[in-house]
């Protein structure tokens, strides 16, 4: 069976089926798109690991109400990107994933640098890309100019 | 001598700070090496220094007007980046490209990754200290900047793509143009043979040098031809066809041990394969108009995300847009290859000579502000 | 006799005025050679734009180098920096007091000329060392140590090279080694010990390939990191006239010094003969260098130790055989 049925069904497995979405076109760029909770992220992403993915990036989305991080992760076959989707309150810290993908250690450091988001259990949270003294976290809608702040809902509902 | 690293029984360790201002940095990279001797126990990169902000200024844009900026942050192959950018947001907003289009850009994408690996070739042979074959790659290189130029207009930061088309349409002076350096690089592939890879001080300096095994490059995301140099045929332009390379006929070079010599010999016949796109695109040239005329002014795709990957000349790139259904994008996230491609440095520095730790770092081809954005 | 000792200082202080004024030109000259060489290998034309193609272009530098301050490190061993770059300097200057021009054109001639050369020439790694300790700057001591390193692994089969050639002619005087090459050439009789002596050479003077001291895409400028001004250039200049000396020695052990071809010398004057040779070899140096990556470090002490030092051993006992029982 190859890596991307494998881990379809196991992340079927492991999540209610409201929360998984599974686009055979990739038309949005990902094949199966799975909506973990907070305290399922590292289950779903040690299965990634066993079935052969590799993480490509983490980035966070800044909502009035909440944080979103995105996990992508694909593997050397056509067409199987998967993206883990994970809802972190503004007051939230997820786990980190740097021990099970060690390429997490710098793109985490990278959410912290732009959110301010903490990885609790990460080795490392100096700042990567922003100077040692920065006291701000540009990315989040609440810095500099921004033209629009919306509930998750509002894009997503 | 590399293999015979030990773990140092002393506690004197001696730190050098490596960069930011260093002549093989590529850039503004600093490593803190932590070294025995000369061997490298540790390593550690400090990036951080070219930051801009790109995704910052992303929001705070129109998708039309971060069209420039798209090429501004791997300055080597602009145009990859500008042409995945457009791909992105014509595919987001459903915005219908002519087929003339579609060829020109792959046309010019990979002259412009021919263009990257040739600047690439140059300078790592430089890193290992030969300095000639760096000026003839220039020559090579100064010869697609001449052809772009004469299309795009600019020589460095393109922005040549348009939602829906291109810029200008090709004349029959380009087409020669580029033909003409197609024969041309072919011909210098002897010289560079001759010169660099049947050298033996180059193949000592190269050969079991910075081996990333498989399982190594996919613990980091390891992309691009770093990673088809460890075997593994994976490249977005077969994986996920975009645009119209599924109608080209081309081989994915592969390496098998994963050492520096495999990475030069995969991105030397990687410019061999974008000659063949080239040639063919060239020859299935279509008739027809070079921009789609009725797309709309004020790109608005509708609310939602997409995440578009492309091959850059490094490797797996890809955009994340988030739009809330207005002409800004909500959040621009771009995954960029160099990003993995250095940190697993800090894995295979560890036991080599600082002069291999140049080696290495040449051969990985990073591009600093590519990280940074 | 009180005449005949005034008559030899003043051979020896006209000599010496002679060399540095010599050895200065020669170094400039060279370093517009080699910008020009360079150049050309490289699709390129080179200086053109002080003088007729470039010519004067390395005495505008020199003037600019001149003219530059000198920057000594706050945390450098002041004392040591200052003098690195003249002792690096003095040895160089020695060595053409026994440089066999021509038959009667040298400064010199003194029955232990060879070892002269090689035991003076030993001491810029001492130079080097101390401008590389005393810069206080890691890159410059990381290239110290590896130049020291380097050379006493070169050293050893260089002179074993050379002292097969003494042994075939019995003598470490230079007119007499030169003399016993009228007719064939030591190259012929002693390929081996030709080619280790020019490899060594090469090392010896920090070229590429084996230019590991200074690479400057590992160690910036190596030992002479923080050298500004003319502190750098005397660096420079002593690299350049070492060049010149390597060469003038391997023409005079090797290449049959003032002698042209197989005796015959084609009405040229010996010394043209010689510079001839000496600039030949110069070129070729270049040439390598524009041509070859350099070579890693412990390759590089490998290939000395287990390869050049057997091989110049080997080499040397032959000759002893060859010459007992023949």
């Amino acid at each position: 069976m190859s890596n991307r049925e494998t881990i379809t069904q196991k992340l079927q497995a492991m999540l209610p089926a409201d929360d998984v979405c599974r686009d055979e076109s990739c038309q949005a760029g990902v094949l199966f798109s799975a909506q973990v909770p907070l305290a399922k992220l590292r289950d779903a992403m040690k299965e990634c690991d066993t079935a052969g993915y590799y993480l490509e990036s983490i980035t966070a989305l800044d909502f009035e109400d909440t944080f979103e991080l995105v996990y992508h992760l694909n593997c050397y076959e056509p067409r199987a990107r998967v993206a883990v989707r994970v809802l972190c309150g503004h007051d939230q810290s997820p786990a980190t994933v740097s021990d099970i993908f060690p390429s997490a250690l710098w793109q985490e450091r990278e959410v912290h640098d732009f959110f301010g988001i903490e990885f609790v259990g990460s080795p490392d949270m100096r700042p990567l890309l922003m100077p040692e003294d920065a006291d701000c976290y540009p990315l989040r809608k609440t810095f500099g100019k921004v033209y629009a702040y919306h509930k998750r809902d509002e894009i997503y509902g | 001598m590399a293999e015979q690293f030990q773990e140092p029984v002393v506690e004197q360790i001696y730190t050098l700070n490596l960069g930011p201002q260093h002549p093989s940095t590529h850039g503004v990279l600093r490593v803190l090496l932590d070294l025995d001797g000369e061997f490298i126990i540790k390593a550690d990169p400090v990036i951080g220094y070219g930051h801009r902000g790109h995704e910052k200024m992303a929001e705070n844009r129109t998708y039309k007007q971060f069209m420039p900026n798209s090429s501004r942050m791997d300055y080597l192959s602009g145009l990859l980046y500008n042409h995945g950018f457009v791909l992105a947001v014509e595919r987001f907003a459903g915005v219908e490209v002519p087929e003339r289009a579609k060829y020109i850009r792959v046309i010019c994408a990979e002259l412009n990754r021919i263009s990257s690996h040739l600047l690439w070739f140059g300078t790592y042979i430089m890193d290992l200290g030969g300095f000639t074959p760096f000026l003839y790659c220039f020559d090579d290189r100064e010869n697609i900047l001449d052809i772009l130029d004469r299309v795009t207009g600019s020589r460095l930061t393109y922005s040549y793509c348009r939602f829906g088309g291109v810029n200008r349409d090709l004349d029959g002076e380009f087409i020669s143009m580029t033909r003409a350096f197609i024969e041309r690089l072919r011909s210098r592939w002897t010289d560079y043979h001759n010169l660099v890879t049947k050298n033996v001080i180059f193949i000592h300096r190269t050969r079991d040098v910075g081996v990333i095994t498989p399982e190594l490059a996919r613990q980091y995301g390891v992309v691009g031809p770093n990673l088809r140099a460890c075997g593994i045929p994976f490249d977005v332009r077969k994986s996920e066809p975009y645009e119209v390379y599924d109608r080209f006929d081309f081989v994915i070079p592969t390496g098998t041990k994963g050492d520096a010599l495999d990475r030069y010999n995969v991105r030397l016949e990687e410019m061999e394969q974008s000659c063949r796109i080239i040639e063919q695109a060239l020859d299935q040239l279509p008739e027809g108009p070079h921009i789609n005329e009725v797309a709309p002014f004020k790109v608005k795709p509708p609310r939602g995300e997409i995440y578009f990957a492309f091959e850059s000349a490094r490797g797996l790139t890809a955009y994340y847009l988030v739009s809330d259904g207005s002409p800004y994008p909500y959040r621009c996230h771009i995954r960029v290859p160099s990003f993995g491609n250095l940190q697993v440095l800090t894995e295979v520095f560890r036991g080599t000579l600082v002069a291999d730790a140049i080696s290495i770092l040449g051969s990985i081809d990073v591009v600093i502000p590519e990280i940074d954005r | 006799m009180g005449s005949e000792m005034a008559s030899d200082w003043i051979r020896i202080i006209v000599g010496l005025i002679i060399v540095l004024a010599f050895s200065q030109l020669n170094a400039l000259f060279l370093v517009w050679l080699e910008r020009k060489v360079a150049g050309h290998i490289q699709l390129r034309y080179g200086p053109m734009e002080v003088g007729p193609h470039g010519i004067l272009q390395t005495i505008a530098d020199g003037i600019k180098l001149v003219g530059k301050e000198l920057i000594t490190p706050l945390s450098a061993d002041w004392k040591l920096f200052v003098i690195a770059p003249v002792l690096v300097f003095m040895p160089v200057l020695v060595a053409f007091l026994v440089l066999p021009f021509d038959e009667n054109l040298v400064i010199r001639d003194m029955n232990l000329g060879v070892l002269l050369i090689f035991a003076f020439s030993t001491l810029s790694v001492l130079a080097i060392l101390a401008g590389g300790w005393a810069a206080n700057n890691k890159y410059a001591l990381l290239g110290a140590i590896r130049s020291v390193a380097q050379n006493v692994a070169y050293e050893i089969p260089l002179l074993l090279a050379v002292l097969s050639v003494a042994l075939m002619t019995q003598s470490l005087r230079f007119s007499e080694i030169v003399a016993a090459q009228c007719r064939v050439w030591f190259i012929f009789l002693q390929p081996v010990a030709g080619l280790i002596f020019l490899i060594c050479a090469t090392a010896e003077t920090n070229r590429a390939p084996f230019d590991i001291p200074e690479a400057e895409s590992e160690l910036i400028a190596g030992f002479h990191t923080e050298y500004s001004g003319m502190r750098f250039g005397l660096f420079f200049l002593a690299e350049y006239t070492n060049m010149f000396i390597v060469s003038a020695v391997a023409t005079a052990l090797f290449f049959g010094g003032w002698h042209g071809p197989f005796g015959f010398s084609f009405g040229l004057p010996g010394i043209v003969w010689f510079l001839l040779k000496v600039y030949i070899l110069l070129f070729v140096i270049m040439w390598v260098r524009w041509t070859f990556p350099r070579v890693r470090f412990d390759q590089l002490m490998n290939f000395s130790w287990k390869v050049m030092l057997p091989l110049s051993l080997l080499n040397l006992i032959v000759t002893a055989a060859v010459l007992k029982f023949i």
